[in-house]
């Protein structure tokens, strides 16, 4: 059995890992194709029903313009989801090569980029998130440059522990006695290795990624309304409840929904990421030193089984 | 002792400065003319000549290392500079709103501590027990939660539903007794601060616990309880002093996380705190707020850099601190 079948069978057996799988999925499908499973349209106004509570019609309700809130939410998540996806790839990209380049050069390097990566690990995320958003301005891309620049550094300290005990391994050494480069053994030798727990720290990004962008939009540094993001949903829809000042009778579903997508999508997303790290076990494959990079910033991550977590921290 | 200390003060100076640098720079560079949006907002009392005159006064104009020098030594004089959205001293405004979030922030501390200590302890003591997984999954739902929501829910539920707490602001009472005035504040403060609290005490539940756990597996508990020591007092007496020391240094070391948070706590419960300042400050291009409230908020991640690293060596005599 190759170790991907052996991933992909302990995943399957990780219920709330499929079913957080299942619900991204879901979520991700219903944001591309809401125009055919919807029958109003993102400018569609239902001049009728202004602020209509949920109903048969409208089952999340309408906003102040009389727009369907599900179908804003639909398309509200192809941005704050491509968002989350984009911003931790390519965090993950960034990171693998920091780390990479750390953990294999050692030495002055080593301790320059380590120093650095710290030094961005303790600012507090969301005040250099303002500036970065203040420097960059709004808009999609701005957003994911800013939550990647401010994005890599728990997959470099992940990357960079691996690589360290990778470099030692005998096969880097058989590469090396055979004649490979740097660079071919970076590429050919060490990556592939590298894939699964940069999978993980991919996945987990996602999450903290649309975390990120909801928090900036509701600052109104992010996703610039009309275009709806789960974010900056949320904001305009605060206006409206403390504007009202009323009783309940105020547009809760304006709020409710938007975070509760959210949430689902955040959660479903750390459900897999945990699945995926206790499928893949890097010890099966990188030996007990893998997680020598760890501390108190990995156990971050937690893990929704506690055996899986105890394990995970005995790795460490 | 009191020399590792003042070494490592010493060593966090030429960190400060580098730092004051780079965020000066940024600063500096960032798009956006507080001069041109004065000229803008009221263009016949603001002239062309009032501006260049004040661009030489503020030294606009010269290279950037000449104007963070300026800035430096007028800073290390106690002078911070206008703010040009109040139109008052950087120095006055911060003072006036830092006590609201130190409030804030202590207090969501102390109570992130008190809830998480007691969780985390029973869960490990209770491993895989039901309500181990109920708080495991507890803490996987609030640190997937997004905490403006989460703030909205409990403005919506608590303020604007039920009327048991006020929907914003640090106090309503301008005067009355001691007692009432105090029940005002505090009735003010639950929101923001278990809304701010949230997050961290999800991140310390799994931290105490896991830490616990691991003390647990330890020899010398073992020892203990070969020796005939009750279950309660191994883990309260041998156990929780050894957990309780890395779980002492990531309390310390999160102090800088509750000012971030406070950014957004206080946004959404307009506590005139220094979040919501430096929110401001940023929205509206003042740059001499942003620089000062930038420049604390470095200071206090450093001091709670060292105050960690201070805390280790004390309570764990096995770190040397040479």
């Amino acid at each position: 059995m190759s170790y991907w079948a052996g991933v992909w069978k302990r995943l399957r057996h990780h219920k709330l890992a499929v079913a957080g799988f299942a619900v991204f999925v879901a979520l991700v499908l219903a944001s591309a194709f809401v125009p055919l499973i919807s029958p109003y349209g993102i400018e569609d106004m239902d001049l009728e029903s202004l602020f209509a509570p949920p109903s048969r019609a409208h089952p999340f309700g309408t906003d102040e313009l009389g727009h369907d809130v599900f179908v804003r939410i639909m398309y509200g998540g192809r941005i704050s989801l491509f968002v989350g996806i984009a911003a931790a790839t390519s965090s993950a990209l960034l990171g693998t090569a920091i780390g990479l380049v750390s953990g294999f050069a050692g030495g002055w390097v080593d301790s320059l980029l380590m120093r650095f990566t710290d030094m961005m690990l303790s600012v507090p995320t969301i005040p250099v998130l303002l500036i970065g958003a203040m420097f960059l301005g709004s808009g999609l891309t701005n957003i994911i440059v800013i939550l990647t620049i401010f994005g890599w550094m728990s997959t470099a300290r992940l990357v960079r522990g691996v690589t360290l005990s990778l470099r030692e391994q005998p096969f880097v050494e058989a590469a090396r006695a055979a004649g490979a480069g740097t660079l071919r053994i970076l590429v050919r030798h060490m990556l592939p290795n590298l894939i699964p727990i940069v999978i993980v720290a991919a996945t987990l990004g996602v999450s903290s990624a649309i975390l990120a962008e909801s928090a900036l939009s509701y600052l109104g540094l992010g996703i610039q309304p009309p275009t709806p993001s789960w974010g900056n949903m949320l904001q305009r829809a605060m206006d409206y409840i403390l504007g009202a000042g009323g009783d309940w009778g105020q547009p809760w579903w304006l709020t409710v929904f938007p975070g509760l997508f959210i949430l689902l999508a955040v959660l479903s997303v750390n459900f897999m990421g945990d699945g995926l790290r206790d499928a893949i076990d890097p010890r099966l494959v990188l030996g007990s030193q893998a997680g020598s990079g760890a501390s108190a910033a990995d156990e971050r991550g937690g893990s929704t089984i506690p055996q899986a977590a105890d394990a995970a921290g005995k790795a460490d | 002792m009191a020399a590792y200390i003042v070494r490592r003060v010493a060593g966090a100076i030429p960190l400060l400065l580098l730092i004051s640098a780079i965020v000066f720079s940024l600063i500096a560079l960032a798009p956006g003319d507080p001069l041109l949006t004065m000229r803008m907002e009221n263009p016949r009392a603001v002239s062309p000549e009032a501006i260049a005159r004040l661009r030489a006064y503020y030294h606009l104009d010269d290279p950037l290392p000449v104007r963070y020098l300026y800035w430096l030594k007028s800073v290390l004089q106690g002078d911070w500079g206008y703010s040009s959205t109040y139109k008052v001293p950087v120095k006055d405004l911060v003072v006036s709103r830092m006590p609201n979030t130190l409030l804030l922030t202590v207090s969501a501390w102390l109570l992130g501590l008190l809830v998480a200590l007691p969780i985390g302890i029973i869960s490990a003591a209770r491993k895989y027990s039901i309500f181990d997984y109920a708080v495991t999954f507890a803490a996987f739902l609030a640190l997937s939660m997004p905490p403006v929501w989460f703030g909205f829910l409990t403005i919506m539920l608590f303020a604007v539903q039920l009327k048991w707490l006020p929907i914003g602001g640090v106090a309503e009472l301008t005067h009355g007794t001691a007692g009432a005035l105090l029940v005002d504040r505090i009735r003010h403060l639950i929101l923001p601060m278990t809304v701010l609290g949230l997050v961290q005490v999800a991140y310390w539940v799994r931290y105490v616990r896991t830490s616990l756990l691991e003390v647990l597996g330890m020899d010398y508990i073992r020892t203990a309880k070969a020796k005939g020591l009750g279950e309660q007092g191994v883990l309260l007496k041998h156990a929780l002093r050894n957990a309780l020391i890395p779980v002492l240094t990531i309390a310390a070391l999160d102090i800088p996380y509750f000012f971030g948070g406070a950014v957004v706590v206080e946004t959404i419960f307009s506590w005139p705190g220094m979040g919501r300042l430096m929110y401001q400050a940023v929205i509206g291009s003042d740059y001499n707020l942003a620089l000062c409230c930038l420049m604390l908020l470095a200071v206090l991640t450093i001091a709670s850099n060292l105050v960690a690293d201070v805390l280790y060596a004390v309570v764990d005599p096995r770190v040397s601190y040479s």
